[in-house]
């Protein structure tokens, strides 16, 4: 019973989380250069929800970890991207799971 | 008045075929810039900050090598109107500052002035090429009062992704009316990365020209 409890509370403890986070592309206009990347990263990165972003200037797009549970609207994606400056194309969203 | 008329004409009517010059003067909401500009006409330190993405605040210094005079002033640049393309983007800017001018050259005992510029910056860029068109008007008092513009075409030897390092080769045409070399052509060697840009370059009138800005 022991060995039992033991082997189901290492199992627990060593099994990433089933669902590790929303992943959001966001498409964007307007982005030509480092500073345009740099200005939607600083905004981008100030919101609590955020965990990481990438940038690419050759897509157009921009790709928004979100931290565990957590999520934004599309609403407060647009004013993000408007207040940066830019233009919001379209948003996408994917779940990914760690497992 | 009738001389800011007829050279803010010019301006305008050259802005059709050329277009406008330099770093973008604001930032992301809460974002601060540091520009130091030296070139054939002027020293200047620049550092503002953009409340907004419409807008920024902030001082300006500069030395006006010709008349051997500082401006102090503060300024405030306003994007008037941005278009997002999928692959460019273009914007038009007015930038206005109020300040001192101080110059104790022959005449002047260490005069001080009011000083106010004002004028119209735009520009076009993707990320292959760049063309922008400014100009502005000084008036500081009996110190002078000028208008000068300014025209700037680039074209990016490579495309570079977001921290790469950025380089642009771009040909500066300056006028400014009333100066001894009326008309200056600087080709200029711009590199970018991250949150520095540098440039340089030499004019045809062998005068050096270095800017840098900082953006945080």
């Amino acid at each position: 019973m022991k060995k039992l409890f033991l082997t189901c509370a290492f199992t627990v403890l060593l099994t990433p989380a089933a669902y590790a986070g929303e992943v959001v592309k966001i498409g964007v206009n307007g982005m030509v250069c480092d500073f345009c990347a740099q200005a939607i990263e600083k905004v981008f990165m100030k919101q609590d929800a955020v965990e990481g972003i990438d940038v690419n200037l050759s897509d157009k797009q921009i790709t928004v970890d979100m931290k565990d549970g957590k999520t934004m609207g599309d609403e407060a994606i647009t004013t993000l991207v408007n207040d940066s400056g830019y233009a919001l194309v379209d948003i996408t969203r994917e779940e990914v799971s760690d497992e | 008045m009738r001389k800011f008329m007829t050279y803010a004409s010019i301006g305008l009517l050259s802005f059709g075929v050329t277009q406008t010059v330099q770093a973008r003067p604001v930032s992301y909401p809460g974002g601060v810039t540091a520009m130091v500009m030296n070139n054939p006409d002027s020293n200047s330190v620049h550092l503002h900050y953009s409340p907004t993405a419409k807008y920024s605040l902030g001082y300006k210094g500069e030395y006006w090598r010709d008349g051997e005079y500082t401006i102090q002033a503060v300024q405030m640049n306003n994007l008037l109107k941005r278009w997002n393309k999928p692959a460019s983007q273009a914007n038009i800017y007015l930038k206005s500052g109020v300040g001192v001018a101080y110059s104790d050259k022959g005449a002047f005992d260490h005069e001080t002035e009011p000083a106010f510029y004002t004028g119209l910056a735009a520009d076009w860029e993707d990320r292959r090429y760049f063309i922008s068109y400014e100009n502005r008007y000084t008036e500081a008092g009996d110190i002078d009062d000028f208008f000068m513009q300014s025209s700037r075409v680039g074209i990016a030897p490579y495309i570079g992704e977001y921290g790469d390092i950025h380089t642009w080769l771009m040909l500066q045409v300056d006028h400014r009316p009333e100066a001894e070399d009326e008309v200056t052509v600087t080709p200029i060697v711009r590199l970018f990365k991250g949150v520095h840009m540098v440039e340089a370059g030499m004019s045809n009138q062998g005068s050096l020209l270095f800017n840098y800005v900082i953006r945080y």
